[in-house]
């Protein structure tokens, strides 16, 4: 909750701090809690049936790191798998994506896999993508093993951490995490990818900032 | 109907928003019951084969809205419906008592609590879901190439809600999966995906500004209007808007999406010119239902007929057409 702060820190009242703005998706298999989690996160609420996304929804929520407040434009996508053909939409030019699967189901590892294996392919090149293993809060229904999904994860360069939505076990660090891992020195994204992190000055929310990444 | 302006839910179930315009709402429904009385008599005064056969007077009766007492026996038989159920081979119930296939019954079932968990009709103590599930699982066994698509559970629910009738509901459902909306459902989605492009093409063509804007501001028209298209508005317009838009599309079909479309766009011209992000552009489509001139169904329906100009079948197939296989 800490995390929460919608400006930058400015000591002595100077523009000490820089604020980055990043385009992040969510996938994974229908009924995983990729809903649930960014509502967790966004708004601190849960509820136990959450209506199912059709196409996408689209909510901001930032975080603040030492100097830098981050901006995640967070895109939430529908699971079923029929609604893949919209998903490029969603996903293209995004710097970071959370690829959701369901502990207690070991189908949905299974498509996170090939989530991971179709961003690795086809996202921008420098995306950050998290491994979440939602619904641990039913640890005793276990399907997935941490060891296998931890495994899987260091093996493909992504973060990782088993969440839960309902608890909200780790729904903000896996948000910071990959915070902290995006590039806010740098370019980021694909060149011409059309969603590069974007530095936005003071107050300025506007999509003329778009391309000036924080430097 | 005096008590129920001032409910938190409205007549269907359905909580209302927070921003519900109470006063609005009252003002507007003062008029509306003289016009629902009006329009009910003005149906009773109909023979039986004068509200079956299409005619001008009937398009422009339905055009005006179906009466809420005689909507399920109207829908059936100007979709085509009664004839559907009257040809199949197959009755409701047996299609619902097929053994379905696993996936798509785990699928089904799952979304069942997730469909309207609001609604109080809904609840889990009434018969409501079961129904939804039978109606959901009989049309997965009637049409094994579509099974089952997210979206058509919010269809059903509402056809069910208003027809109070499981069997109804599915002729219906079936009705505008299968020859009213195009290929919406399908494994690939191929109609929603032109359809997405024809909107697209359409609000270039008519409103050259926000089309500009809002392809500047980098918004698919996925994101905000994939729902538009997948629930024939439902969850996105005040329930009453949406039985008088669905009462057209079962008369005349899936144009009337397009209308209900670019009226909105056109209503909310200035609104979406003044978003200066993604944000703010996502939050104006979000709250477009909450537009006093959507909110009075009536005149809402007036303009979907009206601010769009002319709209022939033939410019729709033409442009499904050339958009069929660009994406």
């Amino acid at each position: 909750m800490a995390n929460r702060t919608g400006t930058a820190q400015r000591p002595n009242g100077q523009t000490q701090g820089k604020i980055c703005q990043f385009k992040l998706v969510l996938l994974g298999e229908s009924a995983v809690g990729k809903s649930s989690l960014v509502l967790r996160f966004v708004k601190g609420q849960f509820h136990e049936y959450q209506e199912s996304t059709i196409g996408a929804a689209f909510l901001t929520q930032t975080v603040c790191l030492d100097d830098t407040t981050v901006k995640f434009e967070i895109w939430d996508t529908a699971g079923q798998e029929r609604y893949h053909s919209l998903a490029p939409m969603y996903y293209r030019g995004a710097q970071a994506a959370i690829v959701v699967y369901d502990i207690t189901n070991q189908d949905t590892f299974g498509r996170a896999k090939t989530w991971v294996k179709e961003l690795q392919r086809q996202a921008s090149p420098n995306i950050v993508i998290a491994l979440a293993g939602n619904k641990q809060d039913l640890a005793n229904k276990r399907m997935v093993e941490f060891e296998e999904a931890h495994a899987y994860a260091d093996e493909h360069g992504l973060l990782f951490m088993e969440t839960s939505a309902k608890t909200a076990m780790n729904v903000n660090d896996i948000f910071l995490a990959i915070a902290k891992k995006l590039p806010k020195n740098e370019q980021a994204g694909a060149p011409g990818g059309g969603g590069q992190g974007r530095r936005l000055v003071d107050g300025d929310t506007g999509p003329k900032a778009a391309g000036n990444c924080c430097k | 109907m005096a008590t129920s302006t001032f409910s938190a839910v409205d007549e269907y179930g359905f909580e209302r928003s927070l921003e519900f315009d109470f006063k609005y709402y009252e003002r507007f429904m003062s008029e509306y019951i003289g016009i629902l009385a009006r329009r009910l008599k003005r149906w009773e005064d109909l023979s039986n084969s004068e509200r079956k056969k299409k005619s001008g007077t009937l398009k422009r009766f339905v055009r005006k809205g179906i009466p809420i007492s005689l909507r399920e026996s109207a829908w059936m038989t100007i979709s085509g419906a009664e004839e559907l159920k009257r040809n199949s081979k197959y009755s409701f119930n047996t299609l619902r008592k097929r053994k379905t296939n696993s996936v798509i019954k785990e699928a089904i079932e799952m979304d069942i609590p997730r469909t309207f968990p609001d609604n109080i009709f809904f609840d889990k103590d009434s018969t409501l879901p079961e129904q939804l599930l039978g109606i959901l699982i009989a049309f997965a066994n009637s049409n094994t190439d579509i099974g089952y698509c997210q979206g058509m559970n919010y269809i059903a629910g509402l056809l069910l809600l208003v027809t109070k009738n499981a069997e109804s509901s599915f002729w219906l459902l079936k009705t505008l999966v299968e020859r009213i909306l195009p290929q919406y459902y399908s494994k690939n989605m191929s109609g929603l995906i032109t359809d997405l492009a024809v909107l697209d093409k359409l609000v270039q063509k008519n409103e050259p500004a926000v089309h500009r804007h809002i392809e500047s501001i980098g918004l698919p028209w996925a994101v905000t209007t994939t729902k538009w298209f997948i629930c024939i508005y439902a969850e996105v317009l005040p329930t009453e808007t949406v039985l008088r838009i669905w009462d057209s599309i079962f008369y005349e079909g899936s144009k009337v999406i397009f209308r209900v479309a670019l009226t909105l766009i056109k209503m909310h011209r200035n609104k979406i010119l003044e978003c200066k992000d993604m944000t703010e552009l996502v939050k104006c489509f979000k709250e477009m239902g909450s537009h006093h001139g959507v909110i009075n169904c009536h005149q809402f329906m007036k303009n979907v007929f009206r601010v769009p100009g002319s709209f022939p079948n033939k410019l729709l197939e033409d442009l499904r057409r050339q958009h069929n296989n660009s994406k």
